[in-house]
């Protein structure tokens, strides 16, 4: 799932950040990388989200959140107890 | 050392420049970074008999060379234009500012970490082990400090004055063993090829990450260890390196909501965060005409009675007639009618000052997303078009923060339609002396025609331009905070020194040059104005402005004056109509008895409004555009697009108005 598919105020882990190279280096600069947590704090009807990640609240269009992919927090700790 | 320098790095919104203006005040050099038009801002302190000269680096996120404030900020590093350097970090924010220090350690330099908003930190039930941090960071200094409370700022100097010389370890991480491995055979190859021995570490890592710049300057033939970019793993695992370290230095003692989350639940309210906006700007624009205008009498006053002052003075003195009429006509009439218009422009530009320094100009970005989605601009290009209600000049440069050229074109194309603060005189004047008690709705009109005219152009070239949507907005929305009185005071003054300035150059200038157009022609000095320079030059354009209603040949030559700067439309008109204050009650009527009778009336003021609002801006303005776009043949595409706009929307107002009226 991308972070457009996610519930505001539930938590995410970054599993794959996929998209243009330019901007996709610039994410991970900013801390949205593999495997960074974040948290969906708001979403427009246009697809535009404001996530927090590392202490950092981002404001971030359809086109980039879309490559943005996640999964629940949930699921990935009981991942981790399989 | 005979003077240290120290440069300031940090993060955009990390409090850097309010650290900063804590130690120089409103002592600042502001001037551009060479070849570019980022602001290069210098200051200088002392600490105990040391001089110190500080330079505030631009904000970056990164060290890469993605954009020129990156660019700018590594070379000044690294040509030794600073000794040391104060690396600002968001406490609260820990995580993400600390990549920017790692990266800034692996450059070489001494590095002193000033920790900021220690106590928001502390508001929030943080705690950070001061001890750990630093030995996690290779010994270098790190200061708690607080730039609003003023709080560490001499601990700060102590460490820059005691540390300067200090070099530290430049292994802070040791990355995974394959990049390693890389990294040393590539400083050995630099050392070789280029001579490159000191900070060797940090080239091998950026030809690892395939910089551009640094493998342009340093190419080396290596495909064995330069065999792909590395930059993704160098990135996690210095973000891994910073997870590690906070697990040892942070430590949560309570959770608390933050502040910041509640107030945006309604700034950024899907459905109440866009009328919020709109409120706040009309609340703006109350303040700056209804108050600033009340605040403006008091200014026409005084300017009154100097004006006249200064003519008993010089007659008395028996000064020759031409030169009394120089001061008198010329550079008072000019220079003095634009600075009666000093309350608007203050209130404009302190509202501006708060809106961006409480942190709410990010949101509006957010806020206005999903309607310049609609025009193909992201909202973050809403920023730069509402700094242009400040000023054009820096508002062109703010579009370079968005990611795509072709966007950057479009919002710095729409962005002079907003009127800039230069243009309130003109609408102010005009309004006031033919729209009476609707005169303030005549000016406010003016501001919404603008933003109309901006929309309608961007909906255009965007259906013309064929690609899709792009919907690539990336911005940062900071904490809320208490505006900071002092960053607010020194950005204001700052502004109203420029206003100052500009009232004391180009306007008076341009006033003294307007002046001998009117007093002199082919035979020397005339008597009657309709022989001299001005009268020829204007009313040649006579035949073109008149079917906008404007065809009279003092406007012809105050519109061309306005180019130098946009307040000169002002200045010439009052020195035009040899009306010495024309926001008096008794200039105005004069005025407005001059023009009556030539038949100008108010919707000729109104076209000349419009026209004003859309035609070519001001000489600094199209000089930034030039230089932010590198494109002369854009730049002359641009002016003859606005040229012939404001020639068409006014002759349409006119011809409309003129039938219906």
């Amino acid at each position: 799932m991308t972070i457009l598919d996610g519930a505001i105020n539930h938590a995410y882990t970054v599993t794959d950040i996929s998209m243009e190279e330019n901007i996709m280096r610039r994410l991970e600069s900013l801390g949205i990388n593999s495997g960074a947590r974040l948290l969906m704090m708001n979403r427009k009807r246009n697809g535009t989200v404001i996530i927090k990640v590392r202490g950092t609240r981002w404001a971030i269009g359809r086109d980039i959140a879309v490559g943005i992919l996640v999964c629940p927090v949930e699921e990935e700790m009981s991942d981790g107890h399989n | 050392m005979d003077i240290i320098r120290v440069g300031f790095v940090g993060n955009p919104n990390c409090g850097k420049t309010t650290l900063f203006n804590a130690y120089t005040g409103a002592n600042l050099k502001v001037a551009n970074w060479p070849g570019v038009t980022v602001e290069k801002v210098e200051g200088e302190t002392s600490y105990k008999g040391q001089k110190l000269k500080l330079i505030d680096l631009p904000g970056i996120y990164s060290l890469t060379s993605y954009s020129i404030e990156e660019k700018v900020s590594r070379r000044c590093i690294m040509e030794n234009e600073v000794d040391v350097i104060i690396n600002v970090a968001d406490a609260s924010a820990l995580e993400r500012n600390l990549y920017l220090t790692l990266q800034l350690l692996e450059l070489g330099k001494p590095v002193i970490l000033a920790l900021n908003m220690m106590d928001i930190v502390e508001e929030r039930g943080m705690e950070i082990d001061l001890h750990r941090l630093p030995e996690l960071l290779g010994d270098i200094p790190v200061v708690p400090v607080s730039a609003r409370k003023r709080s560490g700022l001499d601990v700060l100097l102590h460490a820059v004055v005691h540390h300067y010389e200090e070099k530290h370890r430049p292994e802070i991480i040791t990355y995974q063993k394959e990049i390693e491995e890389k990294i040393r055979l590539l400083e050995q190859e630099l050392e070789q090829q280029y001579h490159i021995s000191e900070n060797s570490r940090w080239y091998a890592l950026k030809l690892l990450e395939q910089d551009q710049e640094i493998t342009e300057l340093y190419p080396l033939d290596l495909p064995k260890a330069l065999d792909r970019s590395y930059e993704k793993d160098i990135i996690n695992q210095k973000y891994d390196y910073i997870e590690e370290a906070l697990e040892d230095t942070l430590f949560y003692k309570s959770e608390k909501a933050a502040f910041t989350d509640r107030v945006d639940e309604i700034l950024t309210h899907p459905i109440w965060g866009m009328p919020i906006f709109f409120g706040i700007m009309a609340v703006v624009f109350f303040l700056t005409f209804f108050v600033g205008d009340g605040l403006k009498g008091g200014f026409e006053v005084v300017l009154e009675t100097i004006s006249s002052g200064v003519l008993h003075m010089l007659e008395r003195m028996h000064v020759a007639e031409w030169m009394i009429s120089l001061v008198v006509d010329g550079i008072l009439a000019g220079v003095g009618g634009i600075l009666t218009f000093l309350p608007n422009i203050f209130i404009l530009f302190l509202a501006l000052a708060v809106l961006e320094d409480s942190g709410y100009m990010a949101r509006v970005a957010y806020v206005m997303d999903g309607l310049m989605g609609h025009l193909g601009l992201s909202g973050k290009a809403f920023l730069p078009m509402v700094l242009g209600f400040g000023c054009t000049v820096p508002a062109i440069m703010a579009a370079r923060t968005l990611e795509k050229e072709s966007d950057r074109r479009r919002t710095i194309l729409i962005t002079p339609f907003m009127s800039c603060s230069a243009r309130l005189p003109i609408y102010v004047l005009f309004a006031d002396m033919f729209f009476e008690k609707y005169a303030m709705f005549a000016a406010l009109s003016m501001y919404f025609i603008g933003m109309a005219v901006a929309i309608i152009a961007a909906l255009l070239i965007h259906r013309v331009e064929t690609h899709r949507s792009h919907h690539t907005l990336l911005i940062e929305l900071p904490e809320y905070k208490t505006p900071n009185a002092r960053t607010i005071a020194i950005y204001v003054w700052e502004k109203v020194k420029g206003y100052l300035t500009k009232a004391g150059t180009t306007i008076f200038i341009a006033s003294i040059i307007i002046w001998f157009l009117l007093n002199f022609g082919v035979h020397g000095m005339v008597t009657e104005v309709s022989e001299s320079f001005g009268a020829v030059l204007g009313q040649w354009m006579e035949p073109i402005l008149a079917p906008a209603g404007l065809g009279m040949w003092q406007i012809g030559v105050a519109l061309i004056s306005g180019i130098s700067a946009k307040e000169v439309v002002v200045s010439s008109f009052c020195v035009l109509f040899g009306v010495s204050n024309v926001n008096s009650a008794a200039g105005m009527t004069a005025l407005t008895g001059q023009l009556a009778e030539v038949g100008f009336g108010p919707l000729n003021a109104y076209c000349m409004m419009l026209f004003c609002l859309l035609y070519v801006p001001c000489a600094a303005t199209i000089g930034t555009i030039k230089k932010e776009t590198g494109s002369m043949k854009f730049t002359l595409k641009m002016l003859a697009f606005q040229m012939v706009l404001a020639w068409l929307v006014s002759v349409l107002v006119y011809q409309a108005g003129s039938m219906f009226l």
